[in-house]
């Protein structure tokens, strides 16, 4: 302790000024960790998630008892998927900056010398992982539960493409919504009012692919092809958009 | 306007001078507008009858159809509703730029007034809708865009009312703001992008005769003079509520001292 | 009047009521704004007599 004084006030004299700042991938590096591994302690977001999204499955399961015909449950599998998506990530965007607001782990953060927006793509990055591992829990309990008898067309495995691009879009625009809405009152209904409307044109353009492939219809490909591009520009904008102002959301 | 530090927030730069004669001149012009679309410009052809009829030295084989009058002020009154939030995402890049609560209100009245025309234009199309397509709603592109420009436009005042710190309330209002301007490109193209659409495109059916774009013209116009006359009245009464308001809070303080 | 007349005719008077009410509730919510809007200049008017009265009483102090 003392020889590092000395050293850093030998250096003072000399007119050096010796600061390591760590690169800004390395920056990103540890945010990143830090929240995979807090989840990794408590498992509580991925628990809470995926239960969430298998009751929302279980309630598919009153509504759906009752169509008759296989093709019925085909048809609507696309929006009924994409519905199960929009409400879980609700639920795990809601609790992804409660803990950091609960414990006072922002203003830690934000003493920290670097750039916003930094900040921004870890914790997209860990809700994006969040959103991706209930994902690939849900689908195949999806496809468990009704499609087991129905017959999907044969390029269905191709659904991963708008499911990937969807659920990258909702992880960046849902972190900037909620930064916002966890110092508001009412938190979590107004996270609800605010992403649903922003999500929508990404959730209209994810959900048509997901059907067209999952139904196989003839030209299916086209639908598949034009959505897919209006997901992808919707994603590159607002992951811009969400990008260029989330500095200004977190220092406010 | 001035640049020179102000204590109190200030009002009353030359649009106030302008806004009266915008509202005179904007309701002088829609109302012409008005008689103009069931006057002067020419009724538009449904579906064919089998026959011909002679009316006023024409002949005519279609249905002639009054509802399209609606058009005459839906279409302008969205048009002012787009032109509305392209302000408040101006003012609100303003705000974020110089963090001045002069622009922070600016942008909240600017949407309101886009509120307002939302609203307008809802309605005109509704109706228009109920009695051509015998629906009161069905999910159109156009129409679902458009329901979530406005469920977004009311979502910026319900998370307004939600934050207490004015500060913080004008930084996330701006971002809300900004991110709704995304919409209104996706809400103007979506014909164009999604051409199987039912919605009614002017450019797509032939353009406009011109009579009726002459009628068109006039009626925004006026409903642009009239939406920045409500602006500028509703402005010029929120600031004078905030400079009543910082003068409390000095009487206050006087008080105090005493 | 003719059938070909009454047929070419024949959406104009069902579409009148929603022309109507079209028009008309486009110009109540406009309406209404500026109802809204005089209502806050008027409390705002109140609020400036009541203040007007506290800087009296400082005054007279």
């Amino acid at each position: 302790m003392a020889r590092k004084q000395s050293t850093g006030a030998d250096r003072a004299r000399a007119g050096q000024v010796a600061l390591s700042v760590p690169s800004t991938f390395a920056q990103y590096k540890t945010l990143l960790a830090k929240d995979l591994q807090q989840e990794f302690r408590t498992k509580e977001m991925l628990t809470s998630m995926g239960i969430y999204a298998l009751l929302v499955l279980i309630v598919y399961g009153a509504a759906l008892g009752q169509t008759a015909q296989a093709t019925d449950v085909l048809q609507l599998s696309g929006g009924l998927l994409w519905a199960l998506i929009v409400f879980t990530s609700l639920l795990g965007l809601n609790r992804s900056f409660n803990h950091e607001k609960e414990q006072g782990c922002m203003e830690g953060i934000l003493l920290v010398p670097m750039d916003r927006s930094v900040i921004f793509l870890a914790k997209a990055t860990s809700n994006l992982l969040f959103l991706l591992v209930v994902e690939v829990i849900a689908v195949p309990l999806f496809w468990f539960f009704f499609l087991t008898t129905a017959q999907p067309g044969p390029g269905f495995m191709l659904m991963a493409v708008p499911l990937a691009v969807g659920t990258v879009g909702m992880a960046g625009i849902g972190t900037l919504l909620s930064t916002i809405t966890v110092n508001t009152r009412g938190k979590d209904v107004m996270l609800a009012v605010l992403f649903v409307p922003l999500i929508f044109p990404l959730l209209y353009a994810c959900a048509s692919p997901t059907t067209a492939v999952v139904v196989g219809a003839e030209g299916y490909l086209d639908v598949f092809t034009q959505s897919m591009a209006l997901a992808g520009g919707y994603d590159v904008i607002m992951l811009l958009v969400s990008w260029v102002l989330y500095d200004f959301v977190i220092s406010a | 306007m001035t640049n020179k530090p102000v204590k109190l927030p200030e009002a009353g730069q030359w649009p106030d001078k302008v806004a009266p004669w915008a509202l005179l001149a904007g309701i002088v012009l829609s109302t012409l507008g008005f008689l103009m679309a069931f006057l002067y410009a020419g009724p538009v052809n449904g579906a064919a009858v089998d026959g011909v009829e002679l009316i006023g030295g024409q002949m005519v084989a279609n249905k002639l159809l009054l509802s399209q009058k609606i058009f005459y002020f839906h279409m302008p009154v969205a048009l002012v509703s787009f032109c509305a939030l392209a302000f408040a995402c101006y003012y609100s890049v303003r705000f974020l730029a110089t963090k001045n609560q002069r622009f922070d209100t600016c942008a909240k009245v600017c949407m309101e007034i886009s509120l307002v025309f939302v609203i307008c234009t809802m309605i005109t199309g509704d109706l228009w809708e109920r009695f051509e397509w015998g629906v009161w709603w069905t999910w159109e592109p156009r129409l679902t865009t458009y329901l979530i420009l406005m469920l977004i436009v009311i979502a910026y005042f319900v998370l307004r009312n939600a934050i207490d710190e004015p500060e913080r309330c004008g930084v996330y209002a701006a971002v809300i703001a900004i991110i709704a301007m995304v919409d209104v490109p996706i809400c103007f193209m979506i014909t164009r992008l999604i051409p199987s659409s039912v919605h009614p495109v002017v450019l797509r059916e032939g353009g406009m005769s011109g009579d009726m774009g002459m009628t068109v013209a006039v009626c925004l116009a006026g409903l642009l003079l009239v939406g920045f006359a409500l602006y500028r009245f509703r402005f010029r009464q929120v600031r004078l509520q905030e400079r009543l308001q910082a003068l409390k809070d000095e009487v206050e303080v006087l008080e105090e001292r005493r | 009047m003719n059938p070909v007349l009454a047929d070419i005719y024949s959406t104009v008077i069902p579409s009148m009521p929603f022309i109507i009410a079209a028009y008309a509730l486009m110009w109540a919510v406009l309406l209404i704004y500026v109802f809204v809007s005089i209502s806050g200049l008027k409390k705002t008017e109140k609020q400036i007599a009541v203040l007007e009265e506290a800087v009296a009483e400082l005054k007279a102090e």
